[in-house]
């Protein structure tokens, strides 16, 4: 089924209280579907609110009001959360931008990408817990010497490397990456975007993967969805997106890819966005097949 | 301004539900220590009593009620200001209390004075000569001493400067019958306040220099010096400052150590105040006097650290929370 | 052009536990009156370290073994802390890589800037001041100065915060401002914004710049001349044009097609295979051999020297060597190429 809706968001909104009287709108109204397989690619800057739509599909915000279904269970409803814990625990898979802090620093390598597995109480495959640790490593281009390294004797790429063999481990349906390249060298990065890439082959698993850049995403991402101050502004297949950016946002991002050619670059002028806040309102419509941009205020072409 | 009202309320409020559940405690524990209240009023006689006589005795005294009856009795006299009789005295216990806390509150805010004033200095000069041989015996002495307890230094002090040099009284507050002029004041206070000083004053050196030089690792301070600022005033004008509101708490915090060790080094050195009074208490059972004394270190206690948490919030402009609706950050650009 | 700043042959190391790490060896380059210089190179190539070394505003633990750095033909190499402090500020100014954490949390951002004008014009008065510091938010293009002067560092967002930090560095006017990955931890958009302001700066004050960066792709953007380091060496250095239209070392390959942007239609990115060699103990010949698909038998025995393409370019690579195989290279010639 290669078109199974496999994580469906509807009108997620979070709001994160400031004090008593003021709140701050994280998520407002954002809808997406994630087919079985495909790599979805959430790109916007810090404050868009892609981090938090992650954390609710991960269930680590609870979300004001919308629904998330993963594989039809809404997670939302703590009594259908309660009842699938051990699944969606084990298939739904996160990865955190800063290795360095989200790798327990006194632990080994071999247990850090041990861990879940024990947790879940999964009999290795592969014998035991150290062999099982040691070839997801191998399997993310790692050496088997770091196994018993700890995470701060490992460079950015490396820690990285070893948070996706933690994630891999557990065989997951969905992964959420919440920019894991961003802290990372150009060349690293793209060595990562590869081995993600290489991976999902792999495993098939469906990829919910965050940016705050659209450099990357072109070539890791079947489709592309773009967020700004909370809001998703437009949601297209990336040759699509990179073709024909209709939203005014989008054309900034895509404008602030630096051409690697000193003539051109300075010749150009940047597409700059002054948005300020969203108006109200609005509704995502689709101008082409698979192509949604937000309207505003209803005002459909 | 409403909302500045209703801030104070909540933690004058706060401050008396605190120090409500610490009498309740201790009025329920103090009994629960073995132990005869009636021989602290009696002394010796209490042997000779015939039952009777002790039943009579302990009505007197209103001792024979359930303890929850005592102490809605005793709370509501409190609420009064009558805190009842102490039974060795034979005295209002806030008269035996009054003629004391001076003597307290000479050597314990004297020496809690001294102990921060002499920290922060401290700690700021070994933050300046960093891992130089200064800063490395401050801390040396600051992690062996952080590990003395008090009552054996003061031993080791009595020791030396009142049993073998004679330099110094070891006990009292002032000496019997002779002068009772400052110089004696200052003379009894010289031992038992060094002790106070000395046992707190080198490990707060050295928390402030951890923290200090935290502050110092930060990035601002490079660019601080990138704009030619001179070290000295990137110590004093930006990593001190920074230090001074975890300072603060810290001071805050540990108004109980310090006082504690004051309680210690009194009982030791038998100087009369309110530290060998609750011992005293404590020890014949003199409830009234022991509620009082409790209470009132408590509430000191519970007061210094709501203070220091006013004071933080002051400080720090990323902590006052409530004023973050007036400057919302700043995002266009 | 008179050269405002001359670093010859700069080594410094870092003395840690483990052992000496030679952080920075044997750097040489030059840098003209108002002009952007791009130190580029990945992460631990030593970039950070060397604009540190000529601030010295490095850590006890480092030192500089050997080299001197002249600024205006003067050699500052030997100056003690009390003589930097005289340069600092209004000789050179730094901006660092996070704003989040290089601004004090605890002081108005009007009263950081003011602090760094004081610095230099003691005896400066309390309007003059005040007027200094509103001029200064405006250059760096902080719209309503007069209001935003009071506010503290987390009421601005990370774009605003940066342009505060190079106020304050440039409250001293400075002939040289270093930037230390100055976009790296902002957005794409306001990245964009800040290279623009400060290509705007060195035109309208003439301040030479070093912009530090792991990304070649913003450097075409701001810089006249590019070094690339790795392994705490400069391996090519050259005007923006000869870096990107005719590079000639391997590792200013690999960094350019590892670009996402030249990439582009293709199916996988390309990467530098390997990675860099750690700097506690540098290995024999060229650091860069091991990743090099075009490396020679002589790279790995000894180091190869700077060679001279134009005037302008060099690089140090035996590819370079006439005796040398001709190899086309698999980048350059610009991005329609």
């Amino acid at each position: 089924m290669p078109d199974e809706i496999l994580l469906d968001v509807q009108r997620l909104t979070h709001v994160f209280p400031l004090t008593k009287k003021t709140a701050v709108k994280a998520v407002d109204d954002v809808s997406f579907q994630l087919r079985r397989g495909e790599i979805f690619g959430l790109v916007g800057e810090s404050g868009s609110g892609k981090s938090t739509v992650a954390r609710c599909v991960m269930n680590i915000c609870k979300p004001r009001s919308g629904h998330i279904f993963y594989q039809g269970i809404d997670t939302c409803d703590p009594a259908a959360f309660r009842a699938n814990r051990r699944m969606l625990q084990r298939t739904r898979q996160l990865i955190f931008q800063d290795s360095g802090s989200s790798l327990n620093q006194r632990m080994k390598v071999c247990d850090i990408i041990a861990e879940p597995m024990k947790l879940q109480r999964i009999t290795p495959p592969r014998g035991s817990y150290r062999a099982e640790a040691m070839f997801q490593m191998h399997y993310v281009g790692l050496d088997a010497g770091y196994l018993d390294k700890y995470p701060t004797s490992l460079s950015g790429g490396q820690r990285q490397r070893v948070a996706i063999a933690r994630a891999l481990a557990m065989e997951p349906a969905l992964l959420v990456a919440d920019e894991p390249v961003s802290s990372l060298d150009v060349s690293i990065q793209a060595q990562i975007v590869n081995l993600f890439k290489h991976l999902q082959k792999e495993h098939g698993f469906t990829f919910l993967f965050i940016a705050h850049d659209l450099a990357m995403v072109e070539f890791l991402c079947d489709r592309v969805g773009v967020m700004y101050r909370g809001r998703l502004v437009e949601a297209a297949p990336t040759v699509e997106l990179f073709a024909n950016p209709l939203h005014g946002y989008t054309q900034a991002l895509l404008s602030a890819i630096p051409i690697p050619d000193p003539r051109r670059e300075r010749a150009r002028r940047l597409a700059g966005f002054h948005g300020g806040e969203l108006p109200a309102g609005g509704e995502l419509t689709e101008v082409r097949p698979g192509h949604y941009v937000l309207r505003e205020g209803g005002s459909a072409r | 301004m409403t909302s500045r009202l209703v801030y104070c309320g909540k933690k004058v409020l706060l401050f008396f539900l605190s120090v409500f559940l610490l009498s309740a405690v201790t009025f329920y524990v103090s009994r629960l220590a073995p132990g005869d209240p009636l021989v602290s009023y009696y002394g010796d006689r209490v042997e000779k009593m015939t039952p009777a006589e002790r039943e009579w005795a302990e009505e007197k005294l209103g001792l024979s009620d359930p303890i929850s009856v005592q102490y809605v009795r005793w709370l509501g006299n409190a609420l009064r200001g009558d805190f009842g009789i102490s039974y060795k005295y034979k005295m209002d216990v806030a008269e035996v209390i009054g003629s004391r806390a001076g003597n307290t509150l000479l050597l314990g805010g004297v020496g809690f004075v001294l102990i921060f004033v002499g920290s922060l200095l401290l700690g700021a000069l070994c933050a300046w000569f960093e891992d130089r041989p200064l800063d490395r015996i401050i801390c040396k002495i600051g992690t062996v001493s952080s590990c003395i307890p008090e009552f054996w230094l003061s031993l080791v002090l009595i020791l030396i400067f009142s049993v073998t040099l004679r330099w110094l009284p070891s006990s009292g507050a002032y000496s019997t019958g002779g002068s009772s002029g400052v110089m004696d004041r200052i003379v009894h206070l010289i031992l038992p306040m060094s002790v106070v000083v000395l046992s707190h004053l080198w490990y707060y050196a050295y928390l402030i220099r951890n923290r200090v030089l935290e502050e110092v690792r930060a990035d601002y301070v490079l660019l601080a010096k990138s704009k030619g600022l001179s070290r000295r005033s990137v110590l004093f004008r930006h990593c001190l400052r920074n230090a001074i509101p975890a300072y603060l708490s810290l001071m805050a915090i540990s108004v109980p150590h310090v006082l504690g060790g004051t309680y210690i080094v009194e009982a030791v050195f038998s100087y009369p105040g309110l530290g060998t009074l609750s011992y005293e208490s404590a020890r014949y059972q003199d409830y009234n006097l022991l509620m009082l004394l409790c209470v009132l270190s408590g509430a000191v206690v519970i007061l210094c650290s709501i203070i220091a948490q006013a004071v933080n919030e002051r400080i720090d402009p990323r902590m006052r929370s409530g004023e973050s609706i007036e400057a919302p950050e700043v995002t266009d650009l | 052009m008179s050269e405002l700043l001359e670093v010859k042959n700069l080594s410094v190391s870092f003395f840690t536990p483990e052992g000496e790490v030679q952080a920075v060896r044997d750097v040489s380059f030059s840098l003209r009156a108002g002009e952007v210089l791009a130190v580029v190179g990945e992460s631990g190539c030593g970039k950070s370290v060397l604009c540190k070394s000529i601030m010295k505003l490095l850590p006890p633990a480092a030192r500089i073994k050997s080299g001197s750095i002249a600024v205006n033909g003067a050699d500052i190499t030997a100056y003690r802390e009390r003589d930097m402090r005289k340069l600092r500020g209004r000789l050179f100014s730094m901006v660092f890589q996070d704003p989040m954490t290089s601004l004090d949390p605890t002081m108005t951002i009007g009263a950081q800037i003011a602090e760094a004008v004081r610095v230099h014009r003691p005896e400066i008065s309390k309007p003059e001041l005040h007027t200094c510091v509103v001029e200064l938010m405006a250059l760096v293009g902080i719209e309503r100065p007069e209001e935003r002067m009071k506010l503290y560092p987390h009421n601005f967002s990370g774009g605003m915060r940066q342009r505060s930090v190079m106020a304050a560095a440039l409250a001293g006017s400075p002939s040289i401002l270093f930037a230390d990955e100055p976009t790296t931890a902002l957005d794409v958009t306001i990245q964009a914004q800040i290279l623009d302001l400060l290509r705007d700066i060195q035109q309208k004050l003439g301040t030479a710049t070093v912009f530090v960066t792991h990304d070649l792709g913003v450097v075409a953007r701001v810089a006249d001349r590019v070094a690339v380091m790795y392994a705490g060496k400069i391996v090519e250095t050259g005007t923006a044009e000869e870096i990107f239209y005719d590079p000639r070392h391997p590792y200013t390959w690999g960094l350019l097609r590892a670009l996402p942007a030249l990439s582009r239609g293709r199916e996988t990115l390309y990467t530098i295979p390997g990675m860099p060699p750690t700097l506690l103990d540098p290995p024999r010949g060229d650091a860069f051999a091991c990743r090099n698909e075009y490396a020679l038998a002589i790279d790995y025995e000894e180091e190869p020297p700077m060679f001279r393409v134009t005037d302008t370019h060099y690089a140090a690579t035996w590819l370079l060597d006439e005796r040398a195989p001709k190899i086309t290279p698999p980048v350059g010639g610009g991005t329609d190429a």
